[in-house]
């Protein structure tokens, strides 16, 4: 057994330094590592660059050698470039899959002639004392800016675009769409979990076709902007951060353009859901891979939709709720009109003559007159005759007829008094007048003033409840402004209008109607 | 009050317009309005406001009515231009004066961010406010070439309740003397020693104190005015029969057939491009409509 294991322990030590020094022998730089050299940094193959411009050379090392190397890296540039770094690294790989990278940037000078220059890569790799010398070589063609910006051109661009870059006819042209999906759809979405995009952003792509006329391949990047047209500026709206990174980071794409040859490219569109509409300026940029100049921009006008589903919605079931009032109202009217004795009708009519001769009338020049002079700050004084004016006779209507449809019949003889009369007999009169009598008829019912048991006396009840109403309205009628003449209203100018038009001045009236309504039930008496 | 007559009083003449059927004025009214509001092409808009401009002219509408005309679209596009001035949301848009600044105490915070006067908005609201003056001055050319009761009977006409034209007819009767009555009360007021333009409180004692009177007296002759109209057999039948029968001549066929199929047409062809527009629907062969409702409409 003694002699067993005493012939074991001879045989390792004569194996162990066999081993290693076939170990050595067998160490192939070329099979056992990567050397690589990119000039400029992202170009496999030959590159292409111009004068008076800065490039990064990126050299890579990999082990493949599982043990120690010490590594001298050197680049060798071509006389007249300028390196603004050591061209020697050193470096030591411990392991397999041990790996170093540089960028080492270069100057190339503006008086640097035009041609083909060789730029040379040499490591010498130092493995158990013995070294080997690996030389990479690679060439970097230097073009005038003028030969390089006329063979490459941006050939056409399609906006929006699918995934790939074509383009899709089923939509317009050069035109985004912000918002375009409805915030209420969106939740449907989500809540059936159908569709888990982002909903602060609206993702679209854009198709850039690049043509290379000239005979030799050129690497590129290809970036975008979303301009002010005005000011020149890229708009944030456009840029918005995703996932906390800068869109910059996302939004480009690397290309090599072969020789006589074209390609297609698609690009990501981020948009932001505070982007507004209007006409902006693309500025797609294509630089030169591994420089900042950039050799070609091509600008193009494009514009962006904003829709706005809230006041759409809202005006599409206010007209809806319009017809189908007025639809069920003209399906029997013999039924609803009978309810009300002849009186009634009368008093209502004298009631719509007084609100057309107290409140429409004058406002005919009036509103127009204070909304050319204090803007949309009108609403201050206009709500005097419109809300307080108004509600005051509404109110005291509801006190001397305290029934449902009253308010109805009275909006009706108004509007067909202001449309035979001033000719208003337009939809956003339509579809305010009817909200608003629906919303009033239904707050007046359900609050128990106009129901079988009235009791339109409440004074607090009764202002409360039309002014909740009129918001209502008030909101539906900025809705329609907004979708049907197109014009454009700040939320705090909707938000201040509600509140002071639309309930303050609506609970003074309506306040003052039942007083005044009281006084001319005893008239009436 | 003047004022207020020149605006509501009809100027009967024996006219092209002033021939039309009251039930085509109406249908031809609706129709521009639908297309008014389809309408996003400045020139389209402006061509219509043209059309409707050249009405008046047709109907030799009497110089008062054209300066009340001009004084009250001169109003309503400047109100248009100055609120979409001061409220234009769309890109590039170019500030001309500021009003509040953002970093203006309170006032900035509540107005997110300032409020400015945007060149863009000035034109903008300029032609957005074409819309509303074509179907102004549409409104008001159908007023002013029709008689009341004319209008009334088109109403009926069209199925609308009689009882509700009789309101209609009760109120549009009653206008002048209760636009009197007012005007006297007022009168009386400020003999009183009230100030109607005192601004704050003074202005809703005001009300009340011109209210009051007024509509005690509509109370009060609502009661002599229901008595006298039952003794007429007010609502006593099912059908009614009118004097003057309404009755479509082959103009007015035409007119309205070319308004109304002008009004369908462009309507659809805008939801059509909307539709297109927005992804909602496309298809290949309705590529002549998006390029009409594109480029025109």
């Amino acid at each position: 057994m003694k002699n067993i294991g005493f012939f074991l322990l001879v045989l390792v030590l004569i194996v162990q330094p066999a081993a290693a020094q076939v170990q050595q022998e067998d160490f192939k730089p070329e099979d056992m590592t990567t050397f690589m050299i990119q000039v400029p940094h992202g170009v496999e193959g030959n590159g292409l660059a111009v004068g008076n411009n800065t490039l990064s050379a990126y050299l890579y090392f990999e082990s493949y050698y599982d043990g120690n190397m010490n590594v001298t890296v050197e680049l060798d540039l071509p006389k007249g470039f300028v390196l603004r770094e050591p061209s020697v690294n050193s470096f030591s790989l411990h392991t397999e899959y041990d790996d170093w990278y540089r960028l080492l940037d270069f100057y190339i000078p503006a008086d640097t002639p035009c041609g083909t220059y060789n730029i040379t890569a040499k490591a010498v790799v130092d493995v158990e004392g013995t070294k080997h010398t690996i030389v990479r070589t690679t060439q970097l063609k230097v073009a005038s800016k003028e030969e390089v910006a006329n063979e490459v051109s941006v050939s056409q661009l399609i906006i929006p675009s699918d995934e790939d870059g074509y383009g899709d006819p089923s939509h317009p042209s050069n035109t985004l769409i912000v918002q375009e999906t409805s915030p209420a759809l969106k939740k449907l979405l989500k809540v059936t979990d159908l569709k888990t995009e982002n909903e602060d952003l609206t993702t679209t792509f854009m198709g850039i076709k690049l043509t290379n006329t000239g005979n030799s391949t050129i690497p590129v990047i290809v970036t975008y902007d979303i301009l002010d047209t005005k000011t020149g500026e890229p708009v944030k709206a456009f840029k918005p951060d995703i996932m906390g990174m800068n869109t910059d980071t996302v939004r480009y794409a690397t290309l090599t353009l072969s020789p006589d040859s074209s390609s297609l490219i698609s690009l990501p569109m981020y948009i932001s859901q505070d982007a507004m509409g209007g006409d902006y300026l693309l500025r797609v940029k294509v630089k030169l891979t591994g420089s900042d100049w950039v050799a070609v921009t091509k600008d193009q006008k494009i514009t962006a939709i904003s829709r706005k589903w809230e006041p759409i919605i809202t005006t599409f079931i206010a007209s809806l709720l319009g017809l189908t009032a007025l639809g069920f109202f003209l399906s029997r009217p013999r039924k609803i009109m009978d309810r009300f004795k002849t009186r009634n009708l009368v008093m209502i009519a004298l009631f719509g003559t007084v609100s057309f001769a107290a409140i429409n009338l004058p406002m005919t020049i009036l509103w127009e007159l204070s909304h050319a002079i204090f803007g949309p700050f009108s609403f201050l004084f206009t709500g005097l005759f419109n809300e307080i004016l108004l509600y005051m006779l509404i109110a005291s209507l509801v006190v001397l007829i305290p029934k449902p449809g009253v308010i109805s019949l009275f909006m009706m003889v108004r509007f067909l008094l202001g449309g035979f009369i001033t000719g208003s007999f337009t939809p956003i009169t339509f579809i305010t007048l009817s909200v608003n009598a629906i919303m009033l008829e239904l707050m007046l019912y359900a609050g128990g003033i106009t129901s079988k048991n009235p009791a339109p006396h409440n004074k607090f009840k009764m202002g409360i409840l039309c002014g909740f109403a009129d918001m209502v309205s008030s909101y539906v009628s900025f809705s329609v402004w907004m979708v049907l003449y197109r014009l454009f209203y700040s939320d705090w100018y909707i938000a201040s209008n509600i509140l002071i038009d639309g309930f303050l001045y609506t609970f003074i009236g309506t306040w003052f109607g039942i007083s005044l309504g009281n006084r001319l039930k005893k008239v009436a008496e | 009050m003047i004022g207020a007559r020149s605006i509501a009083e009809p100027t009967i003449k024996d006219t092209v317009i002033h021939r039309l059927d009251p039930r085509a004025k109406i249908l031809i009214l609706i129709s521009t309005v639908f297309v008014a509001v389809s309408l996003d092409n400045q020139k389209t808009m402006f061509l219509l406001f043209l059309i409707v401009l050249s009405g008046f002219v047709l109907a030799r509408t009497p110089a008062i009515k054209i300066k009340t005309l001009v004084l009250l679209l001169v109003l309503l596009i400047w109100g248009t231009i100055y609120s979409q001035a001061l409220f234009y949301s769309q890109l590039p848009r170019t500030v001309i004066f500021t009003i509040i600044s953002p970093d203006f105490p309170v006032l900035g915070w509540l107005t997110g961010g300032g409020l400015f006067v945007y060149e863009e908005g000035l034109h903008h609201g300029a032609i957005q406010g074409l819309r509303s003056a074509s179907i102004l001055s549409l409104g008001l050319l159908m007023c002013w070439t029709t008689d009341s009761r004319d209008m009334l009977n088109g109403l009926v006409g069209l199925r609308v309740p009689y009882s509700v034209a009789f309101m209609v007819i009760t109120a549009v009767r009653f206008l002048p003397i209760i636009i009197t009555e007012v005007a006297t009360v007022i009168t009386v007021q400020r003999l009183r020693g009230f100030n109607p333009k005192k601004f704050g409180s003074g202005i809703i004692r005001t009300l009340l104190n011109i209210l009051t009177p007024t509509i005690a007296n509509c109370v009060r002759r609502t009661g002599t005015l229901a008595v006298s109209i039952q003794s007429r057999a007010f609502r006593a039948n099912l059908d009614r029969t009118s004097l003057k029968k309404l009755k479509f001549s082959d103009i007015d066929k035409i007119v309205v057939a070319v308004c109304v199929f002008a009004a369908i047409s462009i309507v659809i062809m805008k939801l059509i491009y909307n539709m297109y527009t927005s992804g909602i629907y496309y298809t290949s062969g309705l590529r002549p409509i998006y390029a009409i409702a594109g480029g025109y409409l």
